[in-house]
């Protein structure tokens, strides 16, 4: 992981030509979520124009990218892992907004996907096993005659 | 065409060794970032980049665009690709004798 340190207000340029004032914009939208395990740090890089890019990863080991986001001139685009273009906005500052708003979003829907698969496994327990075991009788019958076969 | 084989790696440097054949691939094709991008329907070249800066994955449902635009065989260039991208999966298809 690499950890960016960016003295406040030092000069304008900051690594792989993001500014410091961007960066600080971009590391404060995105360090809320390194405490939780959500992300575990972030990147620069630059394009082969020399456009800057900030990647934010995910959790190691595999510490793919969730989030990028790259200044093309003025504009600024936000893409997930997969190329989704997420947003795209010539104001940073409600460009970082946002962005922090994507990523509070990503964590609701991982929320959601938990708890439909509780409600999937609630579901199954309700329809298979609550019946089988409100029926004690019709399962010792069941098992019984595996169970002699066994003894 | 045929690739060298990949190292076994962290997920992390095995996605920038991806990232560099990528690269070098293009390289070959004779295309720029831009026009990668341009072939492959983006509206910006900035996620050739990600993917070739290491960050970044070729999604599977766009290998074959992938492979179409630098000119080499989809089939070898998804093979490859897993390689670096799921190297156990890899290693079950096609390295465990059977």
């Amino acid at each position: 992981m690499n950890v960016v340190n960016f003295p406040l207000g030092s000069a304008t340029e900051a690594p792989d030509g993001w500014r410091h004032a961007e960066l600080q914009r971009l590391t404060n939208a995105c360090s809320v979520y390194l405490p939780s395990g959500q992300a575990s740090g972030w990147e620069l890089g630059e394009t082969d124009c020399g456009d800057p890019q900030f990647y934010l990863l995910g959790p190691a080991p595999e510490q793919d990218c969730i989030l990028s986001i790259s200044r093309l001139g003025r504009v600024y685009v936000l893409e997930d892992g997969s190329g989704r273009i997420i947003l795209e906005h010539d104001n940073l500052l409600l460009f970082a907004e946002q962005a922090a708003t994507v990523l509070r979003n990503k964590k609701r829907a991982i929320l959601a996907q938990i708890a439909a698969a509780w409600c999937a496994m609630r579901e199954f327990y309700e329809e298979r096993i609550e019946p089988a075991l409100a029926e004690p009788v019709e399962v010792i019958s069941h098992f019984a005659s595996p169970l002699g076969a066994l003894a | 065409m045929t690739f060298a084989k990949a190292e076994l790696l962290p997920p992390k440097q095995l996605r920038k060794q991806a990232g560099t054949w990528l690269k070098e691939l293009r390289a070959k094709a004779g295309l720029s970032q831009i026009q990668l991008a341009k072939i492959l329907g983006l509206k910006y070249y900035t996620f050739v980049s990600q993917v070739e800066n290491g960050f970044g994955r070729v999604p599977v449902e766009s290998m074959e665009a992938w492979a179409n635009a630098l000119g080499v065989d989809s089939s070898h260039f998804a093979k490859h690709l897993i390689q670096f991208y799921e190297p156990e999966l890899h290693r079950l298809l096609f390295e465990v004798k059977r």
